[in-house]
């Protein structure tokens, strides 16, 4: 399978050592966030035989919240990666798509009305997010043929505002929402506990066996429209099929820390500046750096504002918007 | 003048004065239209005239204000750019704007009201000219120019979250409300430090119209005939980051307006800056109007946001624009 290597210029590490050096940006970065937070007298000495109350905070506190930013880093880099490659744009993330902000209208929908109180909330933000998704594209003739990449970031921000306002409608009807909604909007992980990290769990792993699965087809995307079908692949499948993989990957994330803007943005970005263009290896690499870049802010966000803990979504916002702006002004295709 | 705006703009008036007078009626406490009438104009009074002249009259002036320079910062945006997906928010000038009061008002918490316009337009400015000058740095289009519009407006959007999630909760309720564009608690206080601005700029746009029509012409037609286009694209920028800014200022970001306004004017009266602008004015105040007071008549006592309102109409109208504008952004 060596051509479509080579349509992508090689990649620039050895697949075994990008996949290490991944996992070792990773683990310093759990480390990290384990060792930082609230009670500044646990620290990384404690991690190896915990005892008494570091026990106590490592377990149940840290420990959840450490394997949340992993698996919300490799939802959501993924969730990016796909939707960047399906659309062939590499503006293209769950946040600017309006997928983040379609999930949490389906969650908050989910939360007000009693019509839908049966159905579990990782679903209704699931069918936001797809809704959201369908709709952008729709906007922006992705279902039609040529897609275009004014049209895709508009699209989204139209989308993206109209569900936010929707949102903010709810929460005004709801009071009891409406305190904790600030923190929520912008992407916080502070209170999560296991039961949280089991749905993420549940949702994300299956989610990345998905992707790869669907790697080949995204490789295909970047030969373009004509010659992904040649070969046997209809684009349009292949970014329907992205669509409700992000979706998915975006509504569980959304659900259970709120949602989490740029991740899905900067990490492909990255994964492809380092290891060229093939998804096949993107898809895991990516996966990795996103955890790892969401292991680091979470701990940068206990840090930085100390002993007031900033939303890790603040903190990766703070890199992503500078990051998006960047794109804007230098990507090639646009002018 | 022609025809269709000789009849426009009265029936717009008259709405926008209905609009008005239903805006002063409606609310937690409902004031049947006779009573205000009676208020307007000095005639009897008790607990009724108090919240007519002390919230619902100043709240209602300020919207015709913000409204009414919103839709012309709009208009002159548009015929800048020549797009007509255009507008102060989408390219950033009113996150811009939202960013530099609250960072004044968390920094300086006793800072006077009056210097709170000044501080937005610094921060609408600043906004503005960094979005101009990043996107000269490659070959200039309008599709860059809102995309890096959009970014500096997610730029500053991300500020904003950093020092509202930052502060203490006592702090940010009343932030909040405004940063989702409401009318809540405006008083007369309020107007007295913005009229004068808004009044003055939205004259002085009135009276820039055949500049505008220059403009809308083109760079090369325009220079052909005359006009020193990078000054004339200087004062139009100024003029319109003025008006978003200051209105952002006491209303926050009341999305969606500047887009919709001209865009409804330009159906009703076509494309003449000498007609358009005084149209879009009107509906642009209209629009805030009863973005306002519908927010206070859907579940009283509580109020929805003028802001949330003007998005959920606003979001699928610009679909719609994006949808049926193919032609005209394509230059």
């Amino acid at each position: 399978m060596s051509h479509s290597v080579t349509a992508h210029g090689a990649g620039k590490l050895p697949r075994g050592l990008a996949v290490g050096l991944a996992l070792a940006v990773l683990f310093s970065g759990a480390l990290f966030s384990l060792a930082t937070g609230g009670r500044s007298d646990v620290g990384l000495t404690d991690l190896w035989a915990p005892e008494g109350i570091a026990a106590t905070v490592i377990y149940d506190t840290r420990a959840p919240r450490m394997f949340a930013a992993t698996l919300l880093g490799l939802n959501l880099s993924l969730s990016g990666l796909i939707l960047q490659a399906a659309t062939r744009n590499p503006l293209a993330s769950p946040a600017i798509l309006g997928l983040n902000q379609g999930a949490a209208l389906g969650l908050s929908l989910g939360l007000v009305l009693p019509l839908f109180s049966g159905v579990p909330l990782q679903v209704m933000a699931l069918v936001g997010a797809f809704g959201a998704g369908v709709v952008t594209f729709a906007i922006s003739g992705g279902f039609t043929g040529r897609m275009d990449s004014l049209r895709l970031v508009l699209g989204g921000v139209a989308v993206g505002a109209f569900s936010y306002a929707m949102v903010r409608f709810a929460f005004t009807l709801e009071d009891e929402l409406a305190r904790s909604v600030v923190r929520w909007t912008v992407g916080d992980i502070t209170d999560i506990r296991w039961p949280a990290v089991r749905r993420l769990a549940l949702w994300g792993l299956p989610g990345l066996f998905a992707a790869l699965a669907l790697s080949q087809r995204l490789n295909l995307m970047a030969l373009g429209q004509a010659s992904a079908q040649g070969l046997g692949a209809d684009s349009r499948i292949t970014l329907l099929l992205g669509t409700l993989i992000a979706a998915a990957l975006t509504g569980v994330s959304v659900s259970v820390a709120g949602p989490i803007a740029f991740v899905g943005l900067v990490v492909p970005h990255l994964a492809k500046l380092l290891f060229g263009g093939d998804h096949r290896i993107l898809v895991p690499v990516s996966a990795l750096l996103g955890a790892a870049l969401m292991l680091y802010a979470d701990g940068v966000s206990k840090v930085l504002t100390a002993p007031v803990e900033a939303p890790v979504g603040v903190v990766v916002a703070l890199i992503g918007a500078p990051w998006f702006l960047w794109q804007t002004v230098f990507a090639r295709d646009l002018s | 003048m022609t025809r269709r705006a000789r009849i426009t703009l009265p029936s717009l008036v008259l709405l926008l004065t209905l609009a008005f007078v239903w805006s002063l009626s409606v609310g937690a406490v409902k004031i049947p239209a006779s009573v205000i009438i009676n208020t307007l104009f000095d005639l009897d009074g008790d607990q009724q005239r108090f919240i007519i002249n002390r919230s619902r009259l100043p709240r209602s002036l300020l919207a015709v204000l913000t409204g009414g320079a919103m839709a012309l910062s709009g208009v002159i945006v548009q015929a800048l750019l020549r797009n007509a997906l255009a507008s102060p928010k989408i390219i950033g000038i009113n996150s811009g704007a939202a960013l530099a009061v609250l960072l004044g008002t968390s920094l300086a918490p006793d800072l006077a009201l009056a210097w709170l316009p000044l501080v937005a337009l610094l921060g609408g400015t600043l906004a503005a000219g960094t979005i101009y000058g990043l996107s000269a740095l490659r070959p200039m289009s309008p599709e860059r120019l809102i995309l890096v519009g959009i970014a500096v407006g997610l730029v500053c959007d991300a500020g904003v979250d950093f020092i509202m999630v930052t502060a203490s909760t006592f702090e940010i309720s009343a932030p909040l409300v405004w940063l989702t564009g409401s009318l809540w608690a405006r008083g007369w206080q309020h107007l007295s430090a913005v009229w004068p601005f808004l009044s003055l700029l939205s004259a002085l746009c009135l009276c820039l119209f055949f500049r505008l029509d220059l403009m809308r012409l083109g760079t090369s037609q325009a220079t052909a005939l005359g006009v020193n286009v990078r000054l004339e694209r200087f004062v139009l920028l100024a003029i319109a980051t003025l008006l978003a800014s200051i209105s952002v200022s006491v209303v926050g970001v009341i999305g969606f307006v500047g887009l919709m306004a001209p865009h409804i004017a330009r159906q009703l009266v076509g494309g003449r800056h000498g007609v358009l602008l005084p149209t879009a004015m009107l509906i642009g105040a209209l629009l805030v109007v009863l973005a306002d007071a519908t927010g206070r008549v859907l579940v009283p006592p509580l109020e929805i946001s003028a802001g949330i309102l003007t998005a959920l109409f606003g979001a699928p109208f610009f679909v719609f624009i994006l949808l049926t504008s193919r032609m005209e952004t394509r230059e």
